[in-house]
């Protein structure tokens, strides 16, 4: 990647810059240390609801107005709430950044949350999450979600649940808004057609005034997590089974066991030559999407591995999944296959850098995670040392116990499967 | 290099970025340097599409860009991805109604060791019987996924409504009976007939320079199979939208109900009129400040999102306008839509809304010919349909557009009397 330039502004803002004069185009994200892994479970969904409200109102302009000033000018503009991060994204012709930028700055510092925006927004959310179960593969996400993280922010969804989103009044978004949104807490990743000091320049323009409070950010307490795994069925009137299976694996602090992870996960799951996809689909015909996730996270992940099948398929899927998996943990990987999956985790991994935006983000997001920039080169170095037998240990610490297992699918099918 | 012959650039205002070569063979090849990427896109078109099946041989197109996949008489399954993965790179194909395409992203120094084994699959898929057999397997859950998914399936049978039995109502996947009755002869036939060089456009766009990037073309795409002919595809006209053709869906879990309206488009051949479409569309329903999201979203609070899309065909585009909403507003969303028609068709377009349009699909152009991979699927799919050059006249064309002409061009297309329409239901 080309050089990031980190400076610290004296509010306590962080902005990171890789200058590209490849294409006129600027993109910017903003980062904050909030999301659903910050929300008390009974107000859940908070953080979706403040992305959404965030653009309809701020204390000088409604919500026609900033979309207007968005659109007229062919820039794009949007906030988006995950669980372990809240980001406001732009993406610019070079000239027209900075008008941008103020923009953003001011629906950051005062959004006004309007209350007709509001309860607008909370339908909408209810009936976003009631169209969540129109797909199978969501419904059998969601029922494993809320098996292997009870309690915890990590099982539900981030647009909240029905309940909790009927729940939730402007106040409470003003009161995350409050606590969370502060200059100590933000970091600035731009990518794009700009050297550090132009965009070092607009940033202090725009947020350099903003006040850092002198009380401190609450700190965070999340119930323990431990493994008890359990299988749930959801009868449904589809063409397909949907199985999931899922272990509950390291977050990314642990380093060396989430960089094995993540080589494990590229191995049995990612791609055209992966073991899922050759051993269940090119040679045994039981599946289009058959594939393997375990995503990067603050708290406890899960590595899961999944597909749809013919229901009449449902209990020799489930097996064929569980028998890859324990693959992993019985014996150690030949030398040349780990060698393959590396090859292929580290070139997809560069893939996923071209665009500015892809830039800015997972350099914004490293650094509000707080691994740090530096996290780029040593994720590529740790997996580059991770050898069979470790592979091996790292499999049997995390893949050897009985999965979580999510069936949805014709009653007729879940039966089949004991 | 003597067998090359560079084309003289047609006359386009715009200076086409890359070069176009055509072989001896007939075979197209479209080549960009960008100098500061180490990323290389392969991109291979091949009109062999939906559109080329002949009339029973439902499903073919993609069922074929599966079983390329599956390796020749010297590459056997399954390597192919591992030579392209392996190296890390990565690899993925796609079949509509104009074109099927395959393509791989990686690293330009493994080029000379991974092209020969993407040119070999291509040019020399030998289709075993009992391969063909397995991956039938795997086509019918890919179809079966896609009839769980209520959009799909909408969409569907909204093409179906706009264009009858006309080649672009077919059903690309084919249903699980008509791929049922595909056999290996068949498509070993519909291969050696369109995977033959004329057919073909080969883009090569990112850290490799152009005579390496030529010579290994030349070196690997220049061997044909002998050439097959399928048996022929019936012409049929174009459909003609005569009144307002309903058609209605029950489904299971349905969420909300769906309104989906779709007008017929000119082909590639009327670009320009194309273009005032894909503004129109903007225009209508992209963006918080356009017209429907504004007044059916924000305003009436009448549906919980509202899009509209336009996609540009070789033959006959298609502008559809969806929206999401509670089953008792559909009369009243569907008629306020033809309502905004009738608006735009009789009265002229503001000087602040074509400005802000304009600016906004030029912005668009940029932002999405960023990378190697993008500007290489935007070359090969003009090709494809008509001409790369084309491909960036986009921004200067959608410059050229004045208020009169989004009214002619609305008044031409988008009647709000004569549409296609498809309504979702729950059960």
């Amino acid at each position: 990647m080309q050089t990031v330039q980190r400076t610290t502004l004296s509010n306590g803002i962080t902005v990171l810059t890789v200058e590209n004069r490849a294409t006129d185009i600027i993109a910017a994200r903003l980062f904050f240390r909030a999301g659903g892994r910050w929300e008390p479970l009974e107000k859940s969904g908070m953080s979706h609801l403040l992305a959404v409200l965030l653009t309809k109102g701020t204390h000088t302009l409604n919500s026609a107005e900033i979309a207007e000033k968005v659109e007229s000018i062919g820039a794009s503009l949007g906030a988006d709430a995950s669980t372990d991060y809240f980001v406001m994204s732009l993406k610019t012709v070079t000239a027209d950044f900075g008008e941008i930028l103020d923009l953003a700055a001011e629906i950051l510092r005062s959004p006004s949350f309007p209350p007709n925006e509001f309860e607008l927004e909370q339908h909408l959310t209810l009936q976003s999450i009631h169209s969540q179960k129109e797909r199978p593969f969501n419904l059998a996400f969601q029922q494993l979600r809320s098996a292997m993280y009870p309690n915890h922010p990590y099982g539900v969804s981030i647009l909240g649940t029905e309940e909790t989103v009927t729940q939730l009044t402007p106040a409470d978004l003003h009161q995350y808004h409050q606590t969370y949104f502060r200059p100590d807490n933000l970091v600035v990743s731009l990518s794009g057609c700009i050297d550090h000091e132009q965009a070092i320049n607009l940033i202090e323009q725009t947020l350099g005034d903003w006040p850092a409070p002198s009380h401190p950010l609450p700190t965070l307490e999340l119930p323990p997590l431990s493994s008890h795994p359990q299988t749930d069925k959801l009868p449904q009137e589809s063409q397909q089974s949907i199985i999931m299976l899922g272990y509950l694996g390291p977050s990314v602090y642990k380093r060396e066991d989430y960089a094995t992870l993540k080589l494990l996960n590229t191995y049995l799951g990612n791609g055209l030559s992966s073991r899922l996809f050759v051993e269940l689909r090119e040679k045994r015909g039981l599946a289009y999407d058959v594939s393997a996730f375990y995503p990067t996270r603050l708290e406890p992940s899960q590595f899961v591995v999944y597909m749809g099948t013919a229901p009449d398929n449902t209990p020799v899927a489930i097996a064929g999944l569980e028998q890859e998996v324990k693959l992993l943990w019985e014996a150690p990987l030949a030398e040349e296959e780990l060698q393959s999956a590396k090859n292929k985790l580290l070139g997809q991994y560069a893939l996923g850098k071209q665009t500015n935006a892809e830039i800015a983000q997972i350099l914004g997001w490293y650094e509000t995670i707080s691994v740090g920039i530096e996290f780029d080169d040593d994720f590529q170095a740790v997996v580059q040392q991770i050898t069979p037998q470790q592979a091996q240990n790292v499999a049997q610490r995390y893949l050897s116990t009985d999965p979580y297992i999510s069936l949805v699918g014709p009653a007729q099918a879940l039966e089949l499967a004991s | 290099m003597q067998q090359l012959t560079r084309l003289v650039q047609q006359h386009t205002a715009i200076p086409f970025p890359a070069h176009i070569f055509r072989l001896e063979s007939g075979l197209t090849v479209i080549h960009q340097h960008i100098p500061a990427t180490p990323v290389t896109v392969v991109d291979v078109w091949v009109r062999a599409g939906a559109a080329a099946e002949p009339d029973d041989w439902y499903g073919m197109a993609h069922f074929l860009e599966h079983m390329i996949f599956k390796g020749s008489k010297t590459v056997g399954p399954g390597v192919f991805d591992w030579v392209i993965e392996n190296s890390g790179g990565m690899t993925n194909a796609a079949t509509s109604h104009d074109y099927a395409h395959f393509f791989i992203t990686t690293a330009a120094e493994y080029l000379p060791e991974t092209l020969p084994y993407f040119a070999e699959i291509l040019l020399h898929a030998q289709i075993p019987d009992d391969e063909f057999i397995r991956e039938r397997e795997v086509v019918l859950e890919e179809i079966r996924s896609c009839q769980d998914d209520p959009d799909w399936l909408g969409f569907q049978s909204l093409c179906e409504t706009i264009y009858g039995d006309y080649t672009y109502g077919r059903s690309i996947l084919g249903t699980e009976e008509q791929v049922r009755m595909r056999s290996p002869n068949q498509m070993r036939c519909f291969h050696r007939t369109h995977y033959q060089p004329e057919n073909m456009t080969v883009v090569l766009v990112g850290g490799i320079e152009q005579e390496k990037a030529l010579s290994l073309v030349s070196e690997n795409f220049g061997n044909f199979e002998i050439r097959s002919e399928c048996p022929p595809t019936r012409q049929k006209s174009k459909p003609i939208l005569q009144k307002i053709q309903r058609t209605e869906l029950r489904l299971p879990r349905l969420g909300h109900a769906r309104l989906m309206m779709g007008w017929l488009g000119p082909g590639v051949a009327q670009l320009s009129e194309a273009c005032c479409l894909d503004m129109l569309s903007v225009i209508l329903a992209s963006g918080r400040s356009s017209r429907l999201v504004r007044e059916l979203r924000e305003e009436k609070q009448l549906v919980l999102d509202i899009a509209s899309e336009f996609s540009l065909q070789r033959d006959a585009s298609l502008i559809t306008i969806t929206a999401w909403l509670e089953e008792g507003d559909l009369e009243q969303v569907e008629a306020i839509i033809r309502d905004r028609l009738q608006e735009i068709i009789s009265e002229p377009i503001t000087e602040a809304e074509l400005q802000r349009t304009k600016r906004l699909l030029c912005n668009d152009y940029a932002f999405s010919t960023e990378t190697p991979s993008q500007m290489a699927g935007l070359y090969g799919y003009y090709n494809t349909i008509s001409a790369a050059e084309l491909s960036v006249s986009y921004p200067q064309r959608i410059q050229q557009i004045q208020g009169f002409d989004l009214q002619r061009v609305a008044a031409k297309y988008l009647s709000p009397e004569k549409y296609a329409v498809t309504v979702m239901l729950g059960l």
